[in-house]
């Protein structure tokens, strides 16, 4: 029981960590300067240091890069 | 106040304090493993490795999780809060050293996969004194990579302040975390009563930092205004503030930093809009109050940053009567221009 349970959740686990890496790929290449305005022209630096947090967060900014509509997202305020 | 996202935005200060967090970290493994490998020279060099990073880690995250408390007590603390997102990433990496070498150690000879045998091999969950600690360090791991992952501005923009915020506050699950792991693990292996002892002391070093630092916010909280008339209510005398700091105060619930500079007097909110950082306790330089936390900057009239960064917090009306400052409690729109109060007209 406990075997199954874990073996189901460890695979969710790696299914969804590699979707993340397929998607962070495309999303620091593309994906990124159309969802904020500030990274536009961002170095490989940067690119590199988001990279762990998009595998993370991937649906959350899947969501964010539909509705950025390939349109500048408007200037929002920095902080909130 | 980047206007470009760069990877890190190094200073000399970023990298005097890195040079610093890698010295010490480098000096702790050297030592640990030189004392260790004396002290027990039947372990593998393995075993000791494990327990070199693993304590290591450990030990950063108590110092990270002082810091904050450290620093509302006394803000000769603060040039350590500077980076303090360094150290937690720090914290990660070596404790994913640890997690690492003791998954691949422990987990990979037998056929399951090395996650699934973490969590199946030892099935104690019922039991106190036999419990599964491994996946207690693999839950606290994951955190850690969370924060560390999150730990660029631009998720402090993109997830919102809010929602980072909350997951930043997680530290404090995987701090518990962390203290059932170390501890149930030396309980298990039998090792020196001194370690758990110094567990112990650690966690009551934490835990009182934290319960004196919210005193002290609590006793700003509770300090009522000592006259009222009309909307204004009288705060303090002008020579209680220091030339280019500020006075902080507290009306219902609501933080006000009152600076002085220049013969003027202007009150803004305490919240910095980076990461909520204590506005009051920073000081004016070049004509901005500047957030002692990172940097950011106000103008002190108008509660807007200076062009072209578009920040802005609330500023308050104030007047003087007889060397006191009298503050109207409404905070004004963030970014509303606000004549100072000038010293000696009243
Ligand atoms: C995948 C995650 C992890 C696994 C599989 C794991 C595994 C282990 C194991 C097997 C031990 C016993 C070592 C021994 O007694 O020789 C141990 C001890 C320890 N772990 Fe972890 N751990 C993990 C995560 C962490 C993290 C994230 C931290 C700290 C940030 C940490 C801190 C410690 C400490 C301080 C000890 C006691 C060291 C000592 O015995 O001297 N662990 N861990
Ligand atoms: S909190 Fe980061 S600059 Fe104020």
């Amino acid at each position: 029981m406990l075997e199954h349970a874990v073996a189901f959740l460890v695979r969710a686990y790696y299914a969804y960590t590699l979707a993340g890496c397929l998607f962070a790929i495309l999303f620091v290449i593309r994906g990124v300067q159309m969802v904020d305005v500030q990274a536009r022209g961002a170095g490989v630096g940067f690119r590199l240091l988001i990279f762990p947090g998009v595998i993370a967060f991937w649906p959350l900014l899947l969501r964010r890069w539909f509705e950025a509509d390939g349109e500048a997202p408007a200037e929002r305020n920095a902080h909130r | 106040m980047s206007h470009r996202y760069a990877g890190i935005s190094w200073n000399p200060q970023k990298r005097a304090y890195d040079l610093m967090v890698a010295a010490g970290v480098v000096l702790y493994l050297v030592t640990f493993l030189a004392l260790s490998s004396l002290l027990h020279p039947a372990a593998t060099a393995e075993t000791l490795l494990i327990r070199g990073f693993g304590s290591c880690a450990f030990l950063l995250l108590n110092v990270v999780l002082c810091i904050g408390p450290l620093c509302r007590l006394d803000s000769r603390y603060l040039p350590l809060l500077y980076n303090r997102r360094h150290l937690g990433v720090t914290t990660f990496l070596l404790g994913m050293v640890h997690g690492a070498f003791s998954l691949f150690q422990l987990h990979t000879l037998g056929d399951s996969d090395p996650l699934i045998s973490l969590f199946t091999a030892n099935r104690n969950y019922q039991s106190l004194a036999d419990f599964p600690f491994q996946p207690l360090g693999f839950l606290a791991l994951l955190i850690l990579f969370l924060m560390s992952a999150t730990s660029h501005d631009f998720w402090l923009r993109n997830l919102t302040p809010r929602v980072w915020k909350s997951l930043h506050m997680l530290v404090y699950a995987a701090y518990g975390l962390l203290v059932a792991h170390v501890t149930l693990g030396l309980l298990q292996s039998e090792r020196s009563p001194w370690l758990v002892a110094a567990m112990g002391t650690s966690l009551a070093l934490v835990l009182s930092l934290h319960v004196a630092a919210a005193r002290k916010e609590r006793e700003l909280d509770d300090s009522t205004p000592k006259a009222q008339e009309e909307n204004y209510v009288k705060v303090c005398a002008v020579s209680e503030i220091p030339e280019k700091c500020a006075k902080l105060v507290s009306l219902r619930g609501e933080r006000v930093a009152i600076f002085k500079f220049d013969g003027k007097i202007s009150a803004l909110s305490n919240v910095c809009r980076h990461q909520n950082g204590p506005l009051g306790e920073g000081r004016i330089i070049d004509g901005c109050v500047t957030c002692p936390w990172h940097g950011f900057q106000y103008q002190p009239e108008s509660g807007a940053a200076p062009e072209p960064f578009t920040e802005k917090v609330s500023t308050f009306r104030t007047k003087l009567v007889d060397g006191c400052v009298w503050l109207d409690p409404h905070p004004l729109p963030p970014g509303t221009y606000i004549e100072p109060s000038r010293i000696g007209r009243s």
